[in-house]
């Protein structure tokens, strides 16, 4: 094309319109050339094969009318220029166009040769412009981003000397220290804590806001995480004298979530809760089903601190705010936290919101999907239209000789996981996504088609292959129990899909129960269930 | 029993001298080096039992030693700990597919690292048997 020549994509149903519009554009003096067409659609296969310098749109086509009309072609072509030519004077509508991104808004009654030709030109710069600024945008952006992933890593070098230094010296490794020195000295590695966390959380806000915020969802029980979290929190809580309680439903089902990044919302919800209530005040964790919202389990974080205000309530998840108010303003932190919560539950697509009245404390919930066992079940129970005869569960506990586990742990169970993966027949048998523990033993469950006298060869099997891992053994103890899952009642009427849904839901709750009485065994040293175990 | 040789690399002259205490501290041998040139020539000489390894290096970034250890027959089997600023995200997994047996984040907790260590050195730390020549 001409770079010179004005290239106009006109398009208009009416004959006698088009014919004049195209007049007024040749009576200009500036080169122009005219495509017409009289449907969108038309307009819209015109603009994928070329690009012109400008549309000139009548908004009420056989095929399309009204702000559909340049809706539909600004998704079809963002970067060109659009001038609305309408037949009718409605303001309403083109304010509304220009909102939208339309450069101009015509009245082809009063519309003269100069007129044209000018709003076409001016149209052309501002769209040109806008294109410049967003580009620049971007890139700033982006710039921005790389610069405090930069920052974040170079601070990390000089932190990394004073903490070696002052634990050093704290340790006592250079020589004995006086009480008051190394209470000194204890003050200034809690700086050097906060300020690792700050550095942290800052480059974690700039992967979120990147979009390079990962998670690593596995199939994990709430009880064990906020036992973790409130176990953390805790001494924090009893120096301030703040009553720290949790009620988590016994029934709860398993969630899939990233343990790590749920922990991290936890501790930042109650570290927040109790930074901001008094002494003397409580601040509670709870974990529940509700029932309008079947998929999700709510948690929450309330506290009987002062509250937030309605403007702070709107901003409180934005990056960078501080209430206005706090008591102890010199350790505000960044205002990153409760960013990087928001991002991290949107990632397990659930939702984070606040309840909040001044002077009444604050209530913090999440929500977190359930974990859904059919839609992986389904492609290696099914068979031929068909549930497959029988099913076992097997469980595979790994228990860490040392504790805490000695070396790289989790490499080892990672280890442990592929070997089993490799153990077991991918169209028949699944190895479930790894339940995320706090505690140290790692536990694996194996979903396989067959019966329980047919499973020891599998099992045999799976512990001669995970028994050559080499740490493995001068680390951990290996169990494997192998459970038969129960058919499901035979309702002849059943759809497959509802067969497919009764088997997985015996099978979470096998996990359930195997899960929470391996829990009480280990918590109070009280037998877990009567269980027709099979151990191998 | 003799002391297990540890080669520690970094570029930073401050952190190797603090680290190389809190090493000798714990009943280690500890030589140590700036670049990794001179990391990949001292694991020749020296045949260390354990390497803890910073990724930034001149001459030669953490990468690149750690790729000539693991295509020296010597070499490959001394355990190799990568102790590094940069973020685990992009670094730890492709720092352990190229032959690293764990990944810290500056700073790391003393207690978590030494332990780290113990573990890679085996049982009872024993030395590494005599390297044929």
């Amino acid at each position: 094309m001409d770079p010179q020549t004005t290239h106009v994509l006109l398009i208009e149903d009416n004959p006698g319109d088009a014919d004049l519009v195209r007049l007024r554009l040749i009576e200009g003096k500036s080169p122009v050339k005219v495509n017409c067409v009289n449907r969108l659609s038309d307009g819209l296969a015109s603009l994928s094969r070329e690009t012109p310098s400008l549309v000139l749109l009548d908004l009420n086509l056989p095929d399309s009318r009204g702000a559909e009309t340049f809706r539909r072609v600004m998704e079809h072509a963002p970067d060109v220029p659009i001038v609305v030519l309408s037949g009718q004077d409605d303001e309403a509508l083109a304010i509304k166009a220009v909102h939208q991104g339309v450069q101009d808004y015509l009245i082809k009654g009063d519309i003269s040769s100069k007129h044209l030709e000018r709003a076409i030109r001016y149209a052309v710069e501002r769209q040109a412009l806008l294109r410049t600024l967003e580009i620049t945008r971007k890139q700033q952006m982006e710039f921005k981003n790389q610069f405090l992933s930069h920052v974040s890593h170079e601070l990390r070098t000089p932190l990394t000397c004073i903490h070696q230094y002052v634990t050093l010296l704290l340790d006592g490794l250079a020589g004995p220290m006086l009480p008051d020195q190394s209470d000194h000295l204890k003050t200034v590695l809690k700086s050097v804590n906060q300020l690792h966390a700050m550095i942290r959380d800052l480059l974690e806000a700039t992967r979120a806001e990147g979009g390079k915020m990962r998670i690593d969802p596995r199939c994990i029980s709430l009880q064990e995480l906020v036992q973790g979290a409130v176990a953390m929190l805790r001494p924090t809580a009893d120096e301030k004298k703040i009553g720290l309680e949790m009620g988590v439903d016994q029934r709860l089902p398993l969630v899939h979530a990233d343990p790590g990044r749920v922990l991290e919302v936890l501790i930042n919800l109650l570290d927040n809760a109790i930074k901001f209530t008094p002494p003397e005040g409580s601040v509670m964790v709870q974990a529940s089903m509700v029932d309008a919202d079947p998929g999700y389990v709510y948690i929450s974080v309330t506290d009987t601190g002062r509250g937030i205000s309605p403007e702070g309530k709107a901003l409180v998840f934005e990056r960078l705010y501080q209430d206005p108010d706090a008591i102890d303003n010199s350790r505000a932190g960044l205002g990153l936290g409760l960013f990087i919560c928001r991002e991290i539950v949107r990632l397990h697509e659930g939702r984070i919101w606040v309840l909040s009245e001044p002077g009444q404390g604050s209530t913090f919930t999440f929500t977190l999907p359930i974990y859904s066992l059919a839609r992986l079940l389904a492609p290696v129970i099914v068979h031929q239209e068909r549930l497959r005869p029988a099913f076992v569960l097997v469980r595979v506990d790994l228990a860490p000789l040392f504790s805490p586990p000695r070396g790289n742990w989790k490499e080892t169970w990672q280890q442990c996981l592929e070997v089993l993966r490799r153990c077991v027949y991918l169209d028949k048998d699944l190895v479930l996504p790894p339940m995320g523990t706090s505690g140290a033993i790692e536990t694996f469950f194996v979903v396989a088609s067959t019966d329980l006298q047919s499973s020891g060869t599998m099992t045999t099997r799976i512990r001669e292959q995970l028994e050559r891992v080499a740490d493995l053994k001068v680390k951990s103890t290996l169990t494997i129990t192998t459970l038969p899952v129960e058919p499901p009642s035979g309702n002849p009427d059943a759809t497959l899909e509802q067969q497919v849904q009764a088997v997985a839901e015996r099978v979470t709750q096998m996990i359930k129960e195997s899960v929470e009485s391996k829990l009480l065994c280990a918590g109070k040293g009280t037998p877990g269930h009567k269980k027709s175990a099979k151990k191998t | 029993m003799p002391r297990p040789k540890i080669l520690l690399v970094d570029d930073d002259p401050d952190l190797l001298r603090a680290l190389r205490l809190r090493l000798r501290a714990n009943n280690y041998d500890v030589l140590t080096a700036s670049d990794g040139y001179a990391a990949i020539a001292a694991a020749q000489k020296e045949r260390p039992s354990l390497i803890i390894l910073d990724l930034g290096l001149p001459v030669g970034d953490g990468f690149v030693v750690l790729d000539r250890l693991q295509n020296s027959d010597s070499l490959a089997g001394i355990p190799v700990i990568v102790l590094s600023a940069r973020d685990p995200q992009s670094n730890e997994e492709r720092a352990l597919k190229a032959g690293a047996s764990a990944f810290f984040q500056k700073p790391a907790d003393n207690e978590e690292l030494l332990n780290v260590i113990r573990v890679s050195l085996g049982p009872g730390t024993a030395p590494m048997a005599a390297w044929p020549s």
